[in-house]
């Protein structure tokens, strides 16, 4: 699970940035157990339901490429990405209702679904895979989460949470870092680790602002750590939340609508 | 036997004795013969039931037990259900099946996603039964680090090398399975590499591991199911009967559960073993006409130049068909004692130098794969007494029909003729 | 004693003609069947070596440095600037060896009907030059090869049988592209071919370079590997290493691998076949051996008095050596050209037209290439020479004891007839 955290910002996603700006933050920052507090933070990431617009650009060794993106999507288990530039790929879409994953191809006008055996290639050429899609649950489900440090780190007051994955939870990672802010429970970084302690990626929070009515980290880096010219970053320019969303919505014929 | 028959079987032993080197000459001939064509033939045999056994070892078994159409959808609607399953552990039990089984393993296939922090790899999954696995699969002996599942493992996993490799795992490490369970659901489940080992058949060091069947079905939502029950028995000959038993016994599950033979899960290596098996037979027509002649032509030898102790014999009042019958048994004993000599020479050779195998890896040091078969340089001979018996009784009709022409040879002596003539 | 010593060799197996028949025929039987059987090795590693590498890779390759062990998109020759396609592949062709070369893009994806989804490799082959260097698009047996420029595609029949799909029928393919994006275009299936071996009946597609480019953000001088066809096998290194030569430091960075590189367990198999052989001779030589002793040790034996004639006139005790094994020399002669005879019409029917023998073996897969179920024979040519001398050395080893034997015949007592 390459990251739960990460996802909420892919596909799954608008939710991701979309921490309940000062409201919720008091209520997080009222909470001193670690398991309470980083499932807050996890829960305003992932808001009901929301809707924006977000780019992803990605930087690989082989090519840079940007590409705009619409959001929609509800709780954990659906979601829908519609591409809106560059115009080479405008109109795919990805479907994300459940285990399942399908893309839409507009140059073709074809839904596909994505087979198991596809599931480890990477999603929009970024640094995230269509199983990382897939495999997406709280936090608080796969870990044991302990309060590593709480202090001071260059001159602002944060917590460090330590996740420890549960004895079988189905994750890939040793242990992931996780650094939130007290003052309004803004992530800063989360750090993944295998089991030998290796760092593995990197995923940095930053340009805290408000959309939607809500303080959100509107953008976000993933950093693989074996290649670290590399990386993946997703931006939000407009987010609104607890939009009128139903299951109904995240179906094979909206997929299909262009619009 | 008649006064006469015992006179001309003494005069036959008398003659082979009086000439030693000669009768031992011929009869080393036909000895080295018989004994090369019981090496040989076992040590085909033993290659042949070698290359067999390592198949259905690591594949299905020489029978197996699947859903009638699982070997064409490869998918878990079609498994063998827990009563489905009972009712082949109760075919099980037959005397037929009793006899020949050696093991039997159930087995729960799937394929999926196996991923680490380091990335993600299509794996053929197998879940399996560790303590009915030990006596069959041979992939426990491919260990390269760690171990082989034990039976109360849980969550653990026998990952091939390169797999592990490439995935950055070792012995302990935590990674995850991802597969489509039987709701039609993307399911995760985390396993720890118990072991991980090289068979040398890329497609399985690079995409193949086992887990603990409990496990597996535990994943898949499908408690108590299987894909395949496969049988290992003590011989491949054994696989007609067995097979015939078996679907008797499961008439009654047709719609649910189906007996194949390797031939039919490996068509590949039954393709392999066929051409093998051509070549062999080819090889000893080759070498059994060879041993014919080498034997027709020592026991011409021996007749054509006693031309005048034939003409001796017939001075001494035997009549040319006596001559001829004597001749003849003089050849059938020196056959069939070189036989058996040479039958049990050849077996004592094998057995004493290459019982535990005949090492062939000093000519072939690497992995040799054919039809999804490693081949072990270390052939192990197997006596088969009916294959064995079939060269003696093939030696034995070369030497009766060479000692024919000979015995032939014989009554057309002439005495006068013969008597003149001074060796 | 003047005469030619193969005249008295001739003379004295003349003297029992039927028995040295019966020899002569027993080695000219082994010397059969050695030949014929390694005819029939040779074949067979042949076949291997053959299907194999002719199959797909071809004999011999030429692509980026780093493209294996992953093949990465990316990784094409020349990196991100390409080559000049054409001259490398001309360069290629020109090696004497090399009978054709051609151009290849491979990428990984879906092949769609939209109902059913198959993942695989989508091969991009110049059909017309493809056709030359491996056999793929010759197992097409519905159908036709894509053509040139056309978004067509040929798939395997395992993969035509889960999706469904037949000649004619539109198809997605879908595959990530070298800048990030994803590649995805309508192509109509134009054949299916049937190889017999899973791994490309299920996993592989072939469609026309310039189209896979188009699909995966190519542009037309960046390809993944240059694959040619080396007619006689065991030339592949030679070529392999004037190619890295020709190339040189100066051309693209640049692999250039022959199949016994990446096809190793097919030379491990070659060299088994060919000690194997050896294991024959001896097999079945070490069995003559005795046949041919045997009547060398009864015709010196019947030409005792003549030898202790020989000796008791004066003559030494060589004469009688030479003129045994002379005898023995002669024997082998005959043997071989009575082997001969025997073996090379089955040799030349074999080897014209191979036996069909489907009706005892199917095909079946060793060392991963493909074997046909015909009875496929190479012409033992070194073994036709290395067997005859074989045959001679026997003949003349079995004839050692029996020659001694006669020079030490006690010339007095053997006259007296004792």
């Amino acid at each position: 699970m390459r990251g739960t955290i990460a996802l909420a910002a892919l596909a799954s996603a608008s939710l991701a940035l979309a921490p309940q700006a000062a409201a919720q933050a008091a209520a997080c920052a009222g909470l001193s157990d670690p398991t309470e507090i980083v499932d807050c933070v996890d829960r305003i990431m992932r808001g009901d339901s929301s809707q924006g617009i977000s780019t992803m650009e990605v930087v690989t060794e082989n090519w840079d490429r940007a590409m705009e993106m619409q959001v929609w999507s509800l709780g954990t288990d659906h979601a829908l990405v519609r591409i809106l530039s560059p115009r080479k790929d405008a109109g795919t879409a990805t479907l994300k209702a459940g285990t399942e994953i399908w893309n839409y191809l507009p140059r073709v006008d074809r839904t596909i679904k994505i087979p198991a055996s596809l599931m480890s290639a990477s999603w929009m050429g970024s640094h995230f895979t269509n199983d990382d899609l897939v495999k997406e649950s709280r936090l608080i489900e796969d870990y044991e989460i302990t309060l590593a440090y709480e202090g001071d780190r260059d001159g602002i007051d944060v917590w460090e949470f330590d996740l420890i994955p549960r004895p079988e939870a189905p994750v890939v990672w040793g242990r992931i870092a996780y650094q939130v802010r007290k003052s309004d429970t803004m992530p800063v970084w989360a750090r993944y680790y295998d089991e030998d302690g290796e760092l593995v990626r990197t995923m940095t929070f930053f340009d805290y602002r408000e959309l939607g009515g809500r303080l959100v980290p509107a953008a976000m880096r993933v950093v693989p750590e074996d290649k670290p010219d590399e990386y993946t970053e997703f931006r939000y320019s407009d987010l609104e939340f607890d939009v009128e969303l139903d299951e109904e919505f995240f179906s094979l014929r909206r997929l299909r609508d262009t619009r | 036997m008649s006064a006469r028959g015992r006179i001309r079987l003494r005069l036959a032993l008398r003659n082979l004795r009086r000439h030693k080197r000669r009768s031992l000459l011929s009869g080393s001939a036909m000895i080295l013969a018989m004994a090369l064509l019981v090496f040989s033939r076992t040590i085909a045999e033993g290659g042949h039931e070698d290359w067999i056994d390592g198949g259905v070892r690591m594949g299905n078994g020489h029978v197996a037990v699947e859903a009638p159409e699982y070997r064409t959808r490869r998918t878990l609607d079609h498994r063998l259900s827990p009563e489905a399953r009972a009712a082949v552990k109760d075919a099980l039990t037959s005397e037929v099946l009793t006899e020949r089984l050696v093991a039997s393993a159930p087995r729960l296939m799937i394929q999926g996603l196996a991923s680490s922090s380091s990335g993600a790899l299509p794996a053929l999954i197998v879940g399996i039964d560790p303590e009915a696995e030990r006596a069959f699969s041979a992939l426990d002996e491919k260990l390269e680090d760690g171990r082989w599942l034990e039976p109360d493992d849980h969550l653990r996993a026998y990952v091939g090398a390169r797999l592990a490799g490439r995935l950055k795992l070792k012995e302990g490490s935590r990674f995850v399975l991802t597969a489509q369970d039987a709701a039609g659901d993307i399911t995760g489940q985390m396993v720890r590499v118990a072991g991980t080992f090289r068979s040398g058949i890329p497609e399985m060091d690079e995409g193949f591991l086992q887990i603990p069947l409990t496990t597996a079905q535990e994943w898949l939502g499908v408690p108590g199911a299987s894909t395949s029950e496969a049988l290992l028995l003590r011989n491949s000959r054994d696989v007609g009967p067995v097979r015939r038993d078996l679907a008797a016994s499961l008439v009654d599950w047709g719609d649910e559960a189906a007996v194949i033979e390797w031939r039919e899960s490996m068509p590949e290596l039954n393709a392999a073993v066929r051409m093998d098996d051509w070549a062999d037979y080819v090889f000893h027509i080759m070498l059994f006409v060879i041993a014919a002649t080498a034997i027709i032509n020592t026991i011409l030898m021996s007749v054509m130049y006693r031309t005048r102790e034939f003409g001796v014999l017939r001075a001494l009042g035997l009549e040319r068909g006596e001559v001829g019958r004597v001749v003849f048994i003089e050849g059938m004993i020196l056959t069939a004692i070189s036989g058996l000599v040479g039958m049990v020479l050849g077996a004592a050779v094998v057995w004493i130098f290459f019982r535990n195998g005949l090492d062939f890896s000093a000519i072939w040091d690497m992995e040799m794969e054919a039809a999804g078969v490693v081949i072990d340089p270390v052939i192990v001979p197997r006596f088969h007494w009916n294959q064995i018996l079939q060269s003696l009784a093939f030696i034995l009709v070369i030497g009766s029909l060479g000692s024919i022409y000979p015995a032939w040879r014989a009554t057309r002596i002439d005495v006068a003729e013969a008597m003149k003539f001074e060796e | 004693m003047k005469r030619a010593w193969w005249k008295i060799g001739w003379r004295n197996l003349g003297r029992n003609r039927r028995r040295s028949l019966i020899t002569a025929i027993g080695l000219a039987l082994g010397y059969s069947a050695v030949v014929v059987m390694t005819g029939l090795s040779r074949g067979l590693v042949a076949e291997m070596i053959d299907n194999g590498t002719g199959m797909l890779t071809g004999q011999l390759q030429v692509f980026a440095e780093d493209y294996l062990p992953d093949r990465g998109i990316y990784d094409t020759l020349g990196g991100r600037d390409g080559i000049d396609v054409d001259a490398l592949v001309a360069q290629v062709d020109g090696d004497p060896r090399v009978t054709a070369a051609a151009p290849r893009v491979y990428a990984g994806g879906l092949v769609s009907t939209g109902a059913a989804t198959a993942a695989g490799v989508v091969l991009g082959v110049d059909p017309e030059r493809e056709i030359h260097v491996s056999r793929l698009l010759s197992y097409i047996d519905e159908g036709r090869a894509p053509t040139p420029g056309q978004y067509e595609i040929a798939i395997g029949r395992e993969m035509a049988r889960q999706l469904d799909a037949s000649p004619g029928d539109e198809v997605i393919v879908v595959a990530p592209g070298a800048d990030g994006s994803l590649g995805n275009d309508l192509f109509i299936v134009s054949g299916i071919f049937g190889t017999t071996v899973t791994e490309l009946d299920l996993g592989y597609a072939v469609a026309p370079i310039e189209v896979v480019q188009e699909l995966v953000a190519l542009p037309p001088e960046r390809i993944h590997e240059i694959a040619a066809r080396v007619d006689d096998p065991w030339a592949a290194n030679d070529a392999a290493t004037s190619l890295r030569i020709a190339i040189g430091p100066d051309g693209p960075a640049a692999d250039v691998r022959p199949w016994t590189e990446f096809r190793p367990e097919m030379v491990e198999y070659a060299n088994l076949a060919t000690s194997m052989e050896w294991m024959l001779i001896v097999f079945v030589f070490g069995m003559a051996i005795w046949g041919v002793a045997n009547t060398m040790l009864m015709s010196s034996f019947e030409r005792r008095r003549e030898f202790a004639v020989l000796l008791a006139l004066g003559g030494g005790p060589g004469l009688i050596v030479r003129s045994v094994l002379a005898e023995a020399l002669v024997l082998g002669a005959v043997a071989l050209a009575g082997g001969v005879l025997m073996t090379l019409p089955v040799l030349v029917w074999w080897s014209t037209a191979p036996p069909d023998m489907s009706w005892v073996y199917g095909g079946f897969t060793m060392a991963g290439g493909l074997m046909r179920p015909i009875l496929r024979v190479e012409w033992p040519t070194s073994m036709i020479f290395i067997t005859a001398g074989a045959m001679f050395v026997t003949a003349l080893l079995a004839a050692l004891y029996p020659a001694w034997r006669s020079a030490r015949v006690p010339p007095a007592d053997t006259l007296a007839g004792r």
